[in-house]
């Protein structure tokens, strides 16, 4: 909900109460105001019956207002005198309408008189319909405005709060952007579009040194290692070595190798990461990425005697040509890696859908715990643990997501993307 | 052949020119940019191996240098950058190839005699040794002028044999050198011998010798003796 209209909403709510409570009052003290004066008259209405009645023995007919009316009851005893309000039926208007009544006793040549005078109290409930009238038509009025107001503050007043909102849902970390607004004459706006400057140029300064450390400790690893793997090879040429010396080295080469290899892998993934490579606006397809890795991979599929079936579509997500070339690659690579001799793969490329299903030895943890960083299944010590995690990841950078099942010996991996 | 190699880190570089001084190629280091720009500017060389990260400039400012004033060198750069932007900068400024560090010496010697064959005239494109005889144009194989039919990876590795021969090739650098990337997608290198031993078999049923040697616990090696 927005801000708008959510403010609206309390407005509403505090303006009914506000209105109907001081609707509930006005009503109360106007009826109370016009009881006084009800009451007024029917005190003036009996003096002037009692003085009629003691007097003259006879009411002449417009002794009282019209829509009052006058009953004479001969009674045995007097009673107290009293005001009732009660519902009589009106003829005239053919519906039950409320009066006040006066009754009082009055004692005309020995015999004690009831005289009952109704007052029509038709005032009151006017005063009803006018007071719902006048509440519902400012009730109206308050909310056309308010609506009114609202749609004029978000165009006007609102205008350069949804401007920074739209530059910060548009910021990317990657272009090394600093926010910048022009000025503003709201304080609050004019304070938020300093903070978010201040902080973008935070960010892409901080973002710029990690890329940079990130750059620069992976030279300066890869160079040390540059050095020893060039020792080593050449140190192998010296002929004067023994056999257990040139194994003893080969093991030293090896693991530094994968050091190596471990370095650029690890820098890829926090490169990814930081977000450094940036997704086109157009989908990439995948078909020739998948069919280039096949052919590269080509003897080593025959070799483990590997059934390749494809079904695949031109089509693919939008992300870098790199992204998409690294994720075919481990997709398919882990595919070969943990498959078993004579196995199959099978994939699918469909529109929103990448599949690839590959037979291997059944996992006993939970597949999704395959994206962890350096998490094997068994002892495959040439691989790194870090091929899914890899996937993974560009999948999660570029809005992909990469979802691992079983199926008994099927192991399937499916990136779908909007 | 006359090497020029432009590269800070000493003992990389002492590596990297023992290595091609056995190759008989004249190899000079200049450690510095400074340096570099000076001796290109004053002798020729066949190639120019060019490391980005220098410590008083960018190795692709002397890339740059030489493309203007000598557009016939090779050049390979070395890097320990692997980042796409500057891969993409360096082949467009005309450098021949892209290296990343680390890697095998084997590798940058292929690599550089490759470079070295392309540029330079028709005749000598030719590879030849012993009996066998390679055009890398037209990718064809002869041994005592018959030709033999090799797969791809099978040529590929002849032609890196060669390139290294009278040297210990671990298998790694030769699994790197064929499959690249891929190639720690093999959990032992048995593979790696299944095509030593077809090409084998292919070169000695056509009267080759047998120049490829095992050595136990580390690779090959391609030799005459």
């Amino acid at each position: 909900m927005k801000l708008l209209e959510r403010i609206l909403k309390y407005q509403i709510i505090t303006s009914l109460c506000v209105l109907t409570l001081g609707a509930i009052l006005f009503y109360f003290s106007v009826n109370y105001l016009i009881n006084q004066e009800v009451n007024k008259e029917l005190m003036h209405s009996r003096a002037k019956v009692s003085w009629q009645l003691r007097h003259i023995d006879e009411l002449p007919v417009y002794i009282l207002q019209l829509g009052d009316s006058l009953q004479l009851d001969p009674v045995r005893y007097p009673s107290k005198m009293a005001l009732v309000e009660r519902k009589l039926f009106n003829a005239f208007e053919n519906e039950y309408q409320p009066y006040r009544q006066l009754i009082f006793y009055e004692r005309v040549e020995g015999i004690w008189y009831r005289v009952t005078i109704s007052k029509l109290l038709d005032q009151r409930q006017q005063l009803l319909e006018a007071v719902v009238m006048t509440v519902t038509f400012i009730v109206a009025l308050l909310l056309i405005s308010l609506l009114l107001l609202n749609s004029w503050l978000s165009r006007r007043l609102w205008q350069p709060f949804y401007k920074t909102l739209r530059s910060l849902d548009s910021y990317q970390v990657e272009k090394h952007e600093v926010l910048t607004f022009s000025k503003q004459p709201t304080v609050e706006f004019e304070q938020l579009n300093q903070s978010v400057t201040q902080f973008t140029d935070r960010l892409a300064a901080t973002y710029q040194n990690l890329k940079e450390f990130t750059e620069n400790a992976s030279h300066e690893i890869q160079t040390p290692l540059a050095v020893i793997l060039s020792k080593i090879e050449g140190l192998f040429q010296d002929e004067s070595l023994k056999e257990s010396q040139l194994v003893a080295l080969s093991e030293i080469s090896e693991a530094a190798n994968r050091l190596a290899k471990l370095n650029q892998a690890l820098l890829l993934l926090t490169k990814i990461e930081n977000r450094q490579f940036l997704a086109g606006t157009e989908p990439i397809s995948l078909v020739p990425i998948i069919n280039r890795k096949l052919r590269d991979l080509e003897d080593l599929i025959e070799q483990r005697e590997i059934t390749v079936q494809t079904a695949i579509e031109p089509t693919g997500p939008v992300m870098h040509p790199a992204l998409a070339e690294v994720l075919v690659n481990n997709l398919l690579t882990n595919a070969i890696r943990y498959n078993v001799n004579g196995g199959t793969i099978d994939i699918t490329l469909h529109a929103g859908k990448l599949v690839v299903r590959n037979t291997g030895v059944p996992i006993h943890i939970d597949p999704e715990l395959m994206f962890e960083r350096f998490r094997k299944e068994g002892t495959h010590s040439a691989s790194l643990g870090l091929g899914l995690a890899l996937a993974k990841t560009i999948c999660q950078v570029n809005g992909q997501t990469l979802t691992y099942e079983t199926d008994g010996p099927w192991h399937i991996l499916t990136v779908t993307w909007p | 052949m006359k090497l020029l190699l432009i590269e800070d880190e000493k003992a990389l570089a002492t590596s990297i020119q023992n290595y091609f001084q056995r190759e008989n190629f004249i190899c000079e280091w200049a450690a510095d940019y400074r340096t570099a720009v000076e001796k290109i500017n004053i002798y020729r060389y066949d190639c120019v191996l060019v490391d980005l990260m220098l410590p008083d400039g960018d190795g692709l400012d002397a890339v740059r240098e030489l493309k203007r004033n000598f557009p016939d060198t090779g050049i390979i750069i070395i890097s320990a950058k692997n980042s796409l932007d500057d891969r993409i900068t360096g082949l467009n400024l005309g450098s021949d190839d892209y290296l990343t560090k680390p890697f095998h010496l084997s590798e940058l010697n292929a690599r550089v005699q490759a470079v070295i064959r392309r540029r330079s005239f028709q005749g000598s494109q030719q590879i030849r040794f012993g009996k066998i005889q390679i055009d890398p144009q037209e990718h064809l194989v002869l041994v005592d002028q018959q030709e033999i039919v090799l797969t791809r990876k099978e040529y590929d590795l002849l032609v890196y044999l060669i390139a290294n021969k009278n040297r210990v090739l671990t298998k790694e650098s030769i699994a790197e050198h064929l499959w690249g990337d891929d190639a720690d997608l093999m959990d032992n290198f048995d593979f790696i011998y299944t095509h030593i031993k077809n090409l084998r078999k292919k070169l000695m049923d056509k009267g080759c010798p047998d120049y490829l040697k095992s050595i136990y616990g580390v690779g090959y090696k391609f030799s005459e003796q």
